[in-house]
C-alpha cells in the first residue's frame, strides 16, 4: 500500500461510502417527498399523518449506515426545538373545534393539523441532512465539490473555514482569560455582560485579520493562484453502487408522486 | 474613487477570500460568546456584517451564506436562514461601497436599514417554517406575547425587532472598532477599506488589489 492510498478513507458500510453526489440525490428527493407526503391529509381531522411513519425511513437509514448514536447525539437539537414548535403551535393558534383539553389547555384543530405538519417536516428534512452530513466527512465534501466542477478557491474557503472555526475558538477561549486577569467582569447585570464581549472579541478579528496577510504570502509562495491543473493527495473512489441507491431513490420518488396524484383524481 | 469598470471576480482578491473564513468562524465565535455570556442576543451576525463593511457586498453574501451552511451541517434548522445571513452581508456591502459608514447620521441611517432587512427577511421564516418560535431565548417572549392572544406576525416581528436592533448596533458596534484599529496600509487592500482612511492623499489607490 503507497502512503496515497494510506490517506483515502476506507468504509466498511456500503451506505456510508456511498459517494457524496449520490447521498445528496437521496437528500433532495427525500426532502421532496417529504413536502408531497405532507400534502395528503388523513381522516376526519385532515391531519398530514402519513408524516410520521415516513418519518421512520431516517433513524432505519442511520441505523443502517452504522451511525445511530451519532445521530441520536446530533439530532437532539434539532429535537427539542420541533418540541416547542409542537406545542407552540397546538396550544396557541385559536380555532373554533377543539380537540382537546386538560383545564385550560386546548388543542385546538387547525393548531394541530399545523403542528403536525411543520414539526414533522422539520423532523424529516433535517433529519436527512444529519444522515448525510454524519456520514460524510468534510473533506470528501470539499473533494466532490471541486470534482463537480467549483472552483478550487471555493473548495479551499470551504475547508478553510471549517479550520478557522477550531483556532478562533481556541483564541478566544485565550483571550477571554487573558482580559478576565486583566479585570474584565464577565459576571454581572446584562450591560456589564455586554461590555465584556468588545475586549473580547475586537483582539480577536484584528489578530485574524493580521495573519490572514501573511497567509497570503503563504499561498501564493506555494503557487495558489497559479492557473494550470491541480493536484490532489486526497482521492475520493466511488463504490460502484451508486446507480443502484440513484435508481431506487428516483423509483421511490416516483411512487410517491403516483400515490399522490392518485389520491387527486380518485 | 475612480471609475473603472467593475466586475464581482475582483470583489474576491486573495485577501478577500482569506476573509471569508474568518468572517464565518467570527460569526461562530460570537454566537457562542453570546451564549457563554448569558446575552439575550445571537450576535452570530458579526463577522457578516465585517466581511460586507471591508470587502463589499458579494463577499459579505458568501460569508453569510457559509455560516448558515457550516452551522447547518451540526444542525439543520440553520439551513432555512441562509437568505437572512446573505441578505445581512449583501446590504452592508451596498452600504459601505457607497460610503455609509463615514459619520455618525449616517451610521444610524445604515443600521436602521440593516435592521430592518433583517427583520423582514427572517420574521417570514420565523412564522412560515417554524411557525414562530426557534427554540432560542427570544421564542418564550414570542410564545408568551401569541398566548396573550397577540397575531403570530406581530408576536415574532415585534419580540425580533427588538433584539435584532440591539444585535446590530453591537454587531455594527465592534466591525467598526476592529476597522479602526486596522492600519491603513493593510485597509487599502480591501475593496472597501479605501472608504475608512481619514486623511485621503489626492490619488486614491483604492482598488488597488
Amino acid at each position: 500500500m503507497t502512503w496515497r492510498e494510506k490517506l483515502r478513507l476506507h468504509k466498511s458500510n456500503p451506505l456510508a461510502a456511498l459517494y457524496p453526489s449520490s447521498k445528496l440525490l437521496v437528500v433532495l428527493l427525500y426532502s421532496f417527498c417529504t413536502m408531497l407526503i405532507g400534502t395528503i391529509k388523513v381522516g376526519a381531522g385532515h391531519y398530514p399523518l402519513w408524516l410520521i411513519p415516513w418519518f421512520l425511513v431516517v433513524p432505519v437509514l442511520c441505523a443502517a449506515s452504522g451511525i445511530f448514536k451519532r445521530f441520536c447525539h446530533a439530532f437532539t437539537k434539532v429535537l427539542a426545538i420541533v418540541v416547542i414548535i409542537f406545542v407552540v403551535q397546538s396550544l396557541l393558534i385559536p380555532d373554533k373545534v377543539v380537540v382537546w383539553q386538560l383545564g385550560f389547555l386546548k388543542v385546538y384543530q387547525s393548531g394541530l393539523q399545523s403542528a403536525i405538519y411543520l414539526s414533522f417536516c422539520i423532523l424529516n428534512i433535517a433529519g436527512i441532512f444529519v444522515w448525510m452530513f454524519q456520514t460524510t466527512e468534510y473533506k470528501e465534501m470539499s473533494r466532490a465539490l471541486e470534482d463537480s466542477g467549483m472552483d478550487y478557491k471555493a473548495a479551499y474557503v470551504f475547508i478553510s473555514t471549517l479550520q478557522m472555526i477550531n483556532i478562533l475558538g481556541k483564541n478566544s477561549r485565550t483571550i477571554m482569560n487573558a482580559q478576565r486577569a486583566r479585570g474584565v467582569e464577565t459576571q454581572g447585570n446584562m450591560l456589564v455582560r455586554a461590555k465584556a464581549f468588545f475586549p473580547s472579541l475586537v483582539p480577536l478579528i484584528l489578530g485574524a485579520i493580521t495573519n490572514s496577510e501573511e497567509r497570503v504570502l503563504t499561498l501564493e509562495s506555494k503557487g495558489f493562484d497559479v492557473k494550470c491543473k491541480k493536484t490532489h493527495l486526497f482521492e475520493l473512489e466511488r463504490t460502484g453502487k451508486e446507480p443502484v441507491v440513484n435508481v431506487i431513490s428516483i423509483i421511490i420518488t416516483l411512487a410517491v408522486v403516483v400515490w399522490r396524484v392518485a389520491l387527486w383524481v380518485l | 474613487m475612480e471609475k473603472k469598470k467593475y466586475s464581482i471576480k475582483e470583489d474576491f482578491s486573495m485577501l478577500a477570500i482569506l476573509i471569508i473564513p474568518i468572517a464565518v468562524a467570527v460569526n461562530f465565535v460570537g454566537g457562542q460568546m453570546a451564549s457563554l455570556l448569558k446575552l439575550p442576543m445571537y450576535l452570530d451576525t458579526i463577522g457578516t456584517i465585517f466581511a460586507g463593511m471591508l470587502c463589499g457586498p458579494w463577499v459579505g453574501a458568501v460569508a453569510g451564506g457559509l455560516t448558515n451552511i457550516v452551522t447547518g451541517i451540526a444542525n439543520p434548522v440553520n439551513f432555512a436562514f441562509i437568505p437572512v445571513n446573505v441578505l445581512a452581508g449583501l446590504v452592508t456591502g451596498f452600504l459601505a461601497r457607497g460610503n455609509m459608514f463615514s459619520n455618525w447620521w449616517k451610521w444610524l441611517i445604515s443600521m436602521v436599514i440593516m435592521a430592518i432587512t433583517s427583520i423582514a427577511s427572517a420574521a417570514p421564516i420565523v412564522v412560515l417554517v417554524y411557525g414562530g418560535v426557534t427554540g432560542s431565548g427570544t421564542s418564550i417572549i414570542t410564545a408568551t406575547a401569541m398566548a396573550a392572544g397577540a397575531n403570530i406576525w406581530a408576536a415574532v416581528i415585534g419580540t425580533e425587532g427588538v433584539f435584532t436592533v440591539l444585535d446590530r448596533i453591537i454587531s455594527f458596534a465592534i466591525s467598526i472598532l476592529v476597522i479602526r484599529v486596522i492600519p491603513d496600509r493593510t485597509l487599502v487592500k480591501y475593496g472597501c477599506g479605501a472608504n475608512y482612511i481619514k486623511k485621503k492623499s489626492a490619488t486614491a489607490q483604492s482598488d488597488k488589489k
